[in-house]
């Protein structure tokens, strides 16, 4: 989008902390932080697939929890701390669930991909702040249930978070273990 | 994990390096990390922004455009009508019944009418609600009932027969004596609903016009060479002047296998205004252009011996075609031509009319044209297997095609592991000791199916290749492929870098593909009909294997051996008859770039043209190299208080030929089965109904207007989500055919098919009801149930 | 992509600023909080307006307080946290459970308790783009002068759809407005209209502040049902509440509340069922008395005959659920 729309009131500044980095954008106060990300600051790896709420492909995650960033007014997000895709983790560096993805097969089209790693990081990240976590396919599936996936029946995401989710608890385990041992 | 489900005699070993393995997609990282460019992804310095105005009327006649206000408004740059490319198209050349934006009449809400280029998609929004349309509204029709009925309201003025697209008749040995013969006849009736591809990216389309005056279009499509071919008709310039980049598109399954009106516009509006123009349709657009699974209304007879073998099938359809042909002639075909196997047909006819209404158009959605009498045949087949008292598996053993043999309408069939996929299915699912058996309200379902990897005549008549590949080695070790082919999310690039790595020895990672971009590489067709995989995959291994041999006897030089003593693998030149003796890949490359000069090669692929096919008008229809085959089984579980039917697992077992990459074919299976359990129970592209009634008198249309779709937002048409699928069992069967590369075969629309009959028929394990109308809703199956309580049938 | 058509954004810290802004701009204003049912209404031209009061800084609207007697819960209070609120898991599990089933779980971390309560009342012929509109001619809540749902209706019927109410009036839940006139309290159970078009009887000035709701005594059992074609995303088509008041092991009183039929949820009471026990005749019992005095329309997309069976069935496995009965029958019901 252009910035010269018609009416539009004058851009706000607003200060964000977009994937760990102090961001200062100037933007119209009607945009959404879905427009802000892909038009205003060219960060196009959060997509668009309806643009009302209704299939979750634009998650992103605000202040860690997974929102979506179609009905998200962009001024909203002043002073708040907002992760897409583009801060998870790069091709020579994957986060462990963009490599599980990749190997199992997870990702199609990729065009979901990106809102639904949002959604799975934060629940990934949510189980290692739990006190007797479980690793469960159906809490894997509820946390999942805000992103349509239209290629891959699920089955291989589900799949590539399991497997992920268990081995960040392992390896959550053997600190605490080794750690024990060390006092 | 879901685990995959295995043949018990699979093999451990492999003969190959790289084809077989369990790889991912190499090129999927880019997505994972939000790197890859999808059509909106991109901008240009200087892009305008195009919206397209469309029809509030089903079926209206333009009496005139004026665009004045709209041309006025600040930053609108240009403004398009249908009148300045008047050229009609479509994607099959025999019926061109489309225009870019339509000119005289419009036939569904929705059709395209004017289009504005803006500096932004607010102004141009602005511009399209100045332009003034006078429209002359006319009768509705909005089902294949009121359309043959009124045949003097022709939708296509220019149609031969009222509002009949296309009518096919055939038929093969003595139906009526056979049906005369057999010992018992299921008839019924069957309707199969309309339902949408629902890809997550809305199609986009992006053109700019260079210095030379090079048209390019990027665009969310996956046929760019027809594309490619219908631009230049309509926008009326030399192909050699357009160029057409399909960069990452997000699903297609159908959806976007054929020129859409943003494509045009888009190129339209660049060329008129001299600034690139993008053109991104919103959610209800993408539900609006359709092209979905057409509505079929089906009447079967099928007969039977008393030990189940099929002496006759006798189909009737009519497909409700929507405003505009799309592939429909084709879908018209394939709605009898490919039921034809994996079971022996004593004798076959068929007779299927298509017909346009005022509804968007349907056409390819995965399992084009042939998942709706399959629904048809499958259920027959349970229900005859219910009346002989013949297990259903059973009942369709014995009624096997069998291998290296044609079917009834002369179809050539080459490895068929049909058998293979029932017993695999069988076994995963328990069904000896659960078919039948579970207590009451829980049970099990079978159905078979076929489909074609790819067609053997090409969309317009020539004698061209059907696919070209290009591939160079460089002197680091890599190997670049060329090709036309389009990687909509199914993996074909992938698909092309394993048949190239098998052939010269290297890693997955070593192969680069440059895909679907008209000035880069050789033509492919598409990404339709399931033919990437058999077509592109043999051009690939042609030209590979042209290299391989190249940079193996540059090698048996260096080494004093014979040619047949090197062969090529994992990065390496291997001597075969001493382990001991190796060369890196890369000094082989470099050993064959001395010997021969800068390394490429190309191959082509072109269909068997003989003995293939029928010698009958429309026998080459639906005629393909190699046939895939699939069975499926789905256990469901029925709430008899509120008629709601919970399908708990799906086996589907698929045989593909060979699976070049197992997780990909796994993720076809699971993307397909998913899609026709979605379609199968809660999906519905569905439009309000016509006021008029086959007497041509208009009836009470209750609420609402006819004509509107009454499900286009991702909220009201639901796909299921994460909670709602069930759980998915794949399982590959391999049963190679040598027309295929490595024997492979077609994995991407088959595993479709037998689900809804799958379905369907474990609904009536678990509850008795029979659901012949789809979808299956709770409604229907209290009905059914009612039924049952009552003594009704 | 759809566009939202600019306004004003007015983002107050005090209750003072946020109602003196209200009372300013009124009637061409709302509040925004989530912005999840709100957002897609305006890019759909649904809802036309120029100012927007936003929640997010406003103290008083947030938290979730537990008194002697009430549970105290501020409007802006997420969907997520009101569903994971240890206080509202123990007291008000049914409100809980209701919070839960809304949407997705991304609209869980948007939308909060006070939007939910006011979201907008849904009708296929409104929930439709500006053309779909257009094409359609209209409707009683979008531009013209037909009603769709009810042919020759002259009020709008649209559909209440929020998952919470049913569950806040069986609770007897009261709500607390603020305006610049001072703070005014509501039962939540008086605050719908049978009017589609603006269904809350919350003026445009006003603000929701809070819901208050009694702690229920040991007695009382509330029990909310949803039910949709999806497991998740989708708004409820059946959505029915039932409170049983227990005493001396038979039915001392409660109600049955119904959302998703019109504007209003329909409230019933059982009076006429005291004294009955706690068994499956009950749960026939309240069957039927919502099959006879609540009708589903044909106004949100899915048929409103079948709806109206679903609903009976929910109501049924309400009473089971909170007798102790398993869900389902052993033996199907007619």
């Amino acid at each position: 989008m252009s910035s010269s729309d018609l009416n539009a009131p004058a851009p706000v500044l607003v200060n964000l902390q977009l994937n760990g980095e102090a961001t200062s954008v100037a933007v119209p106060p009607h945009w959404t932080l879905l427009e802000l990300l892909r038009y205003g600051l060219g960060q196009t790896g959060t997509k668009q697939g309806c643009d009302k709420g209704d299939c979750g492909t634009c998650t992103v995650r605000i202040d860690g929890e997974p929102q979506l960033a179609c009905l998200t007014l962009a001024v909203d997000v002043r002073d708040r701390s907002v992760e897409t895709i583009e801060g998870l983790g790069t091709g020579g560096e994957p986060h462990p669930l963009q490599e599980a993805f990749a190997r199992l097969g997870a990702a199609q089209c990729g065009f979901c991909t990106p809102g639904m790693l949002m959604s799975a990081t934060a629940y990934v990240d949510d189980l290692t702040l739990q006190d007797n976590p479980q690793v469960k396919r159906d809490d894997i599936a509820a946390a999942l249930a805000g992103n349509l996936c239209r290629c891959t029946g699920y089955t291989k995401i589900l799949d590539a978070v399991e497997e992920v989710a268990h081995s960040v608890l392992n390896r959550q385990r053997e600190l605490a273990e080794s750690t024990a041992e060390d006092e | 994990m879901t685990a995959a489900i295995k043949p018990e005699n699979a093999s451990q070993g492999r003969p190959y390096a790289v084809v077989g393995a369990r790889h991912g997609k190499p090129d999927s990282l880019d997505a994972l990390a939000g790197l890859a460019k999808y059509t909106d992804d991109i901008a240009l310095p200087r892009m305008l922004h195009a919206k397209i105005l469309r029809s509030p009327h089903a079926h209206a006649r333009i009496l005139s455009i004026d665009t004045s206000a709209a041309e006025a408004l600040e930053g609108v740059y240009a403004v398009v009508v249908g009148e300045e490319m008047p050229t009609r198209y479509g994607v099959i050349p025999w019926t061109p019944d489309e225009q870019a934006l339509a000119a005289d009449k419009v036939r569904y809400v929705g059709d395209a009418v004017a289009a504005v280029a803006a500096i932004s998609e607010d102004v141009a929004l602005a511009a399209c609600k100045r332009i003034v349309v006078a429209y002359e509204v006319l009768e509705p029709l909005t089902t294949p009932e009121a359309a043959l009925a009124n045949p003097q309201n022709k939708i296509h003025e220019s149609n031969k027969h009222g509002n009949i697209t296309k009518q096919v008749q055939l038929a093969f040995g003595d139906v009526d004596g056979q049906l005369a013969a057999a010992d018992l006849v299921i008839e019924g009736h069957y309707e199969f609903h309309g339902s949408t591809h629902g890809a997550l990216e809305p199609h986009c389309s992006l053109a700019h016009v260079d210095g030379r005056g090079l048209l390019t279009v990027w665009s969310a499509t996956q046929v760019p060479h027809y594309l490619h071919r219908e631009l230049a008709k309509v926008l009326e310039i030399p192909t050699h002047k357009i160029r057409v980049i399909q960069p990452a598109v997000g699903g297609g399954f159908g959806g976007k296998s054929e020129p859409f009106d943003l494509e045009f516009v888009a190129a339209k509006l660049a060329m008129k205004t001299g600034r690139p123009v993008k053109c991104l349709y919103t959610r209800e657009e993408v539900f609006l252009a359709h092209r979905g699974r057409h509505p079929f209304d089906m009447h079967y007879r099928t007969g039977f011996t008393k030990d189940g073998k099929i002496l006759a099938v006798d189909g009737k359809s009519v497909l409700d075609g929507g405003a505009y042909s799309s592939f429909g002639l084709v879908t018209t075909y394939y709605s009898g031509q490919l039921l034809g196997s994996p079971y022996v047909f004593g004798s076959y006819r068929f007779d299927s009319t298509r017909v346009y209404t005022n509804k968007p158009a349907c056409g390819p959605k995965r399992g084009h044209g042939s998942v709706q009498p399959r629904f048809a045949i499958e259920v027959q087949l349970d229900k005859a297997a219910r009346a002989l008292k013949i297990d259903p598996i059973e009942l369709r053993r014995r009624n096997f095609i069998g291998e290296n043999t044609k079917t009834i309408n002369e179809f050539h069939i080459g490895s068929n592991g049909f058998l293979e996929c029932l017993a695999l299915v069988e076994t995963a699912s328990d069904w000896k000791a659960k078919h039948a058996k579970l207590p009451r309200g829980r049970g099990l379902g079978v159905a078979g199916s076929t489909y074609i990897s790819g067609t053997n005549y090409c969309i317009y008549p020539t004698d061209l290749p059907q696919s070209g590949v290009q591939i160079c080695l460089d002197r680091s070790g890599r190997v670049r492929v060329f090709a036309g082919t389009s990687d909509i999310g199914q993996g074909s690039s992938t698909m092309l870098a394993v048949v190239a790595a098998e052939e010269l020895g290297v890693h997955l990672d070593d192969v680069r593909v440059v895909a679907a971009d008209s000035d880069l590489c050789p033509v492919d067709l598409g990404s339709y009909s399931s033919r990437v995989t058999l077509m592109a995959g043999n051009a690939c291994l042609n030209a590979a294997r042209d290299l391989a041999g190249k940079v193996r006897q540059a090698v048996a030089k260096k080494w004093g051996c014979e040619k047949r003593d090197v062969i090529l693998a994992d990065r390496r030149a291997q001597r075969l008859d001493d382990p001991g003796v190796w060369l890196d890949i890369t000094e082989a490359f470099i050993l064959a770039e001395i010997e021969f000069g800068t390394m490429g090669s190309t191959g082509s692929y072109q269909t068997p043209r003989e003995d293939v096919h029928g010698e009958y008008r429309g026998g080459t229809i639906g005629a393909s190299p190699a046939y895939s085959f699939t069975a499926h089984i789905a256990e469901v579980s029925v709430d008899e208080e509120t008629g709601e039917v919970r399908v708990e697992n799906i086996w589907c077992a698929h045989d593909c030929g060979r699976a070049l990459s197992p997780v990909l074919v796994e993720g076809q299976i699971e993307g397909s089965v998913y899609m026709g359990f979605g379609e199968t129970i809660m999906e519905h592209h569905h439009v309000m109904p016509s006021g008029l009634k086959t007497d041509g008198q208009r009836r009470d249309t209750g609420p609402g207007k006819e004509g509107l779709l009454a499900h286009s937002s991702l909220l009201d048409y639901r796909m299921p989500t994460t909670l709602d699928t069930p759980d998915l069992h794949a399982g590959i069967v391999e049963k190679p055919d040598p027309r295929g590369p490595f024997g492979a075969k077609e994995a991407g629309e088959g595993p479709l098919h037998s689900v809804v009959p799958a379905i369907c028929n474990a609904i009536f394990d678990a509850c008795g009801v029979r659901v012949d109308a789809l979808p299956v809703t709770p409604a229907k199956i209290l009905a059914g149930l009612r039924a049952q309580r009552t003594g009704g049938v | 992509m759809l566009r939202l058509s600019p306004f004003t954004l007015h983002q107050p810290k005090t209750l003072d600023e946020a109602t003196q802004l209200l009372a300013q701009h009124a009637p061409d204003v709302r509040v925004i909080s989530g912005g999840t049912d709100l957002l897609p209404n305006m890019k759909l031209a649904q809802t036309k307006v120029t100012h927007l009061v936003s929640a997010k800084f406003l103290e008083e609207l947030h938290g979730i307080e537990r008194t002697e007697t009430h549970v105290r819960i501020g409007a802006a209070t997420g969907l997520k946290t009101l569903a994971e609120d240890p206080d509202v898991l123990e007291l008000l599990p049914a409100l809980a459970y209701a919070a839960s089933r809304i949407a997705s779980p991304q609209i869980r971390n948007m939308g909060t308790l006070g939007g939910n309560i006011s979201l907008d009342t849904r009708c296929r012929y409104i929930n439709q783009s500006e053309l779909w509109r257009e094409a359609l001619g209209g409707c009683l809540k979008s531009h013209g002068t037909e009603c769709h749902v009810v042919p020759g209706g002259q009020g709008c019927v649209a559909a209440l759809s929020a998952d919470t109410v049913p569950s806040l009036i069986a609770y007897g839940a009261v709500v607390e407005l603020a305006s610049d006139k001072g703070l005014r309290r509501a039962p939540v159970s008086e605050l719908f209209q049978q009017d589609g078009t603006w269904h809350v009887r919350i003026a445009r000035e006003e603000l929701l502040v809070a819901v208050e709701i009694p702690i229920p005594s040991p007695q009382t059992r509330v029990a909310y049902r949803k039910w949709a074609v999806r497991q998740s995303i989708d708004f409820p088509l059946v959505s029915v509440a039932v409170r049983l008041d227990v005493a001396d092991g038979v039915l001392a009183g409660g109600s049955v509340v119904v959302g998703a039929l019109g504007p209003r949820p329909r409230v019933l009471t059982l009076e006429r069922l005291v004294g009955s026990t706690l068994d499956e005749k009950l749960a026939q019992a309240l069957g039927q008395m919502v099959y006879d005095r609540a009708r589903p329309l044909p106004n949100i997309p899915y048929d409103a005959e079948y709806r109206r069976e679903r609903m009976v069935v929910e109501v049924r496995r309400a009473v089971r659920s909170l007798v102790g009965l398993p869900e389902r029958p052993l033996t199907p019901q007619a």
